[in-house]
């Protein structure tokens, strides 16, 4: 019998009273921050095969994101209460949190040198000081914004909203607006790993990406369904993309994917509600309204890797930074940590 | 693995003070046993008991499919998305659109997002009418027409403010627009929450098994009374007949207008009457038949003070309150008489006599932009000429047609087919068989500035 390539080995377990929304860990992989959808703040140690999760706030009826300051020991949360907090995660202790705002805050990115937060509620983007002052505000976009994402080089932030995706050029206390239109409603805006392209999915069931230096653009469509996930491989080759059950996998190598065919992985009967992408190398995760949880590797199989059956609908899914852990939350309040096993490979 | 039960949404709108909020607030106060998730057109987020209520900002996209009616609401989009992110799901969803708003785009938010067209099933459009100013509202607006158009329930309100003539001019300028809703009255609000919560007005299939005559055809005529009559002349006319006193208490001008034209006669209202002489053990639907028919004929005039002596299809003249035409049948018997309009629109009765059987009908009128063309027929429909007619249709009309419905009979299929659309939206399906009961084809179009013509005309070219 042929040795595995790599399996998700299901490890440690806790369980919250809450919907698992959103996670994001910490630098060394040993915590993560939750947000909840009914409206808790969570922090998490994770020792061996032991995993405690304990809750340190709440953002109204809904917790909406959580983002972990790159290099320090804290993350931030926002959600329904329209208000911003920042915690100390070994602590608990609330490190400050903005004034209430009209609209629910519902997508928190950090600079990539952790001095700066982004925040977006509906049109309005705003950047924080790291202590929670305001550091600006944008002038409101033309519509709600979906997605939030820094480049690698942390000089532009990317919104993507009804009508394109905007990328905000941040020098000092320089702000220039580069509108990148497009007459469908973006979903998504996610960087490649290497800086070169920026790529959003869309409801109207299409991918379309600008290459960052020259503004050409290309589309990829044929999709059945609204495009809500785009995830570029550590190694900026591929870009896992899905709609409803489709997993469809561009190559971004040698001249681009324009004229190309993508990969088709068919691993998931029903709609697929989550991709997560390891931050340090290509394997992928996906989980579906199927309740599978399926872990694939690109250029190798179209097949997955490896797949589990939770106990209740899997909703959330989140990579560790060393990319050996991956975090699964359940529908009924379930967080699992899976390991990355590689046969052969030293895991 | 994902076998779900799909939460009802009910979009509630109305125009501004018609309503809506007392009535969210009794939906929200009422011990329903329900968990409701409002949406409405406020900042906020407000927990009322096990209830509750987010405000949102209508914003509306147009969606990159072509067409130019696509629209879709964005923030409904993310917050249902939102909602759906609990452990415990909410019992129903009640949308509230502001009071100018066309229901358009939140009910195509659910034809056209992938997520919320499997996770969440449109209710109800229920619409609000304050009774005693509907009818202004009528000549200076055009949402409050487009939101009663919408309706597949209209709660016609505030009903303690009008009087009975003004509440039924009111509900036939409702059912003017609309041939389809179903017309719920109330004073402040207060229905039985059981009426307007979970009734599945908005799908077709649901709505027929609810109500077998959701698809009422329309008829040329609103009333038919069945009387027996006694021979000799029965005036028919205003009750508080004023014998003939000219009491000109309109519009003066006109008046003198119409003088001035030289015209013989008054300014007055050319009724359309139909007097048919009931055979032994003829039914109403008999009899409508046969009323159908002689409408489609000549009527012939008769002048103010005039009498109609036997069977047949007239136009008569009432020049002004307490005016009047005779009914003089030849023989005594039992006769139906079929009125253009309600009788009350003119204070109408039959002096002498009260009948034995009255029934009302759809109202026809339509001196509204926006109304209800419903097209009714025996006999089987060629399904690949439907399929070419609807989508031509849709193409062309689709800006216009805020509604459309029925059910067809189609050649060789033993099931109904049942399609409902809003706007392009279009949903249909083969459903139960037609079994006993007699296969007929029934449509009705609600938009505006539809051609009646038209559309009987490309009914006709579907005829297998």
């Amino acid at each position: 019998m042929a040795k595995p390539q790599a399996v998700l080995a299901p490890g440690a377990v806790a369980r919250i009273e809450d919907f698992p929304l959103r996670a994001s860990w910490a630098p060394d992989s040993s915590r993560f921050a939750l947000a909840g959808g009914e409206g808790g703040v969570y922090s998490s140690l994770l020792a061996g095969e032991t995993l405690r999760i304990d809750k340190l706030g709440a953002h109204g009826m809904g917790a909406m994101d959580v983002a972990w300051r790159p290099g320090h020991p804290q993350f931030a949360s926002c959600g329904q209460d329209n208000s911003i907090a920042c915690w100390d995660a070994a602590s608990g202790a609330q490190l400050w949190r903005s004034p209430r705002g009209k609209q629910w805050i519902e997508r928190l990115a950090w600079r990539g040198d952790g001095t700066l937060l982004a925040s977006a509620a509906a049109r309005q983007l705003t950047l924080w000081s790291a202590d929670g002052s305001s550091a600006h505000v944008f002038d409101a976009l033309p519509a709600s914004v979906n997605a939030l994402a820094w480049s690698r080089d942390s000089r532009d932030l990317a919104a993507a909203t009804h009508g394109g995706v905007s990328l905000l050029r941040i020098e000092g206390e320089r702000y220039d607006h580069r509108p990148l239109t497009l007459a469908e409603t973006c979903l998504t805006a996610e960087f490649s790993r290497n800086g070169k392209v920026i790529v959003t999915g869309t409801a109207e069931g299409s991918v379309h990406f600008w290459y960052l230096a020259s503004s050409r653009d290309s589309q990829m469509r044929g999709y059945g369904g609204k495009v809500e996930y785009t995830l570029f491989t550590a190694d900026s080759r591929y870009l896992f993309t899905a709609a409803n059950n489709e997993l469809v996998v561009w190559d971004f190598g040698g001249k681009g994917p324009e004229g190309t065919r993508p990969q088709q992985y068919r691993g998931h009967t029903e709609r697929i509600t989550a991709i997560a992408v390891q931050p340090n190398g290509n394997h992928a995760a996906t989980i579906g309204k199927d309740w599978r949880l399926a872990l694939w590797l690109p250029g190798k199989s179209t097949l997955a890797l490896d797949a589990h059956m939770p106990e209740s609908e899997p909703v959330l899914l989140s990579w560790s930074p060393d990319g050996r852990k991956l975090l699964l939350g359940e529908q009924s309040g379930q967080v699992s940590i899976y390991r990355l096993i590689r046969p052969g490979k030293g895991d | 693995m994902s076998q779900i039960t799909r939460i009802p949404v009910t979009v509630l709108t109305g125009f501004l003070g018609a309503g809506k909020t007392t009535l969210l607030n009794r939906i929200l106060t009422e011990q329903h046993g329900k968990r409701i998730a409002v949406i409405e057109n406020e900042f906020g987020e407000v927990g009322v008991d096990h209830q509750i209520v987010i405000g949102a900002e209508e914003e509306i996209f147009e969606t990159n499919n072509g067409c130019l009616c696509c629209t879709v609401r964005g923030d409904l989009i993310r917050i249902l998305g939102q909602l759906l992110k609990r452990r415990d799901r909410f019992d129903h969803v009640l949308i509230e659109t502001t009071g100018m708003a066309d229901p358009g785009p939140v009910v195509q938010t659910f034809f056209l997002d992938d997520e919320l067209k499997t996770q969440f099933v449109v209710d109800a459009i229920l619409t609000v009418v304050d009774a005693r100013h509907f009818e202004q509202h009528l000549q200076d607006l055009k949402e409050p027409a487009e939101q009663v158009a919408f309706a597949d329930v209209v709660l016609l309100n505030k009903t303690d403010l009008v009087d009975d003539a003004a509440l039924a001019r009111v509900e036939r300028r409702v059912r003017a627009i609309n041939g389809t809703a179903k017309i719920l009255r109330s004073r402040n609000s207060d229905v039985p929450i059981a009426s307007v919560l979970g009734i599945g007005a908005f799908d077709l299939t649901k709505a027929l098994a609810a109500e077998a005559t959701f698809l009422e055809p329309e008829y040329p005529f609103e009333w038919a009374g069945v009387y027996d009559l006694a021979a000799g002349s029965q005036a028919f006319g205003n009750a508080n007949n004023t014998a003939h006193e000219h009491h000109h208490d309109h519009d003066h001008d006109h008046d003198h207008g119409h003088a001035a034209h030289g015209h013989g006669h008054a300014h007055g209202t050319h009724l359309g009457l139909a007097l048919i002489d009931v055979a032994a053990g003829a039914t109403m639907p008999a009899l409508i038949e046969q009323a159908v028919r002689l409408f489609a004929t000549d009527a012939t005039d008769i002048d103010c003070g005039g009498s109609i002596t036997g069977p047949g299809f007239y136009h008569a003249t009432l020049t002004h309150a307490g005016s009047s035409v005779s009914i003089a049948p030849a023989k005594p018997g039992r006769y139906a008489i079929f009125l253009e309009h309600a009788p009350e629109e003119f204070g109408l009765s039959l002096a002498q006599a009260q009948p034995v059987e009255e029934r009302r009908f759809a109202s026809h009128h339509h001196d509204d932009r926006i109304a209800s063309v419903g097209i009714s027929e025996a006999g089987e429909l060629n399904a690949d000429k439907v399929n070419d007619w609807l989508s031509y249709l849709l193409k062309t009309r689709g800006a216009d047609i805020f509604r459309m419905k029925g059910v067809l009979s189609l050649k060789g299929e033993a099931r109904r087919y049942v399609f409902h659309g809003v706007h392009m939206m279009f949903d249909g399906q083969l459903e139960r068989p037609w079994g006993d009961m007699p296969r007929h084809n029934s449509l009705v179009f609600i938009g505006r500035t539809l051609d009646r013509q038209e559309l009987e005309a490309g009914f006709a070219s579907c005829r297998a």
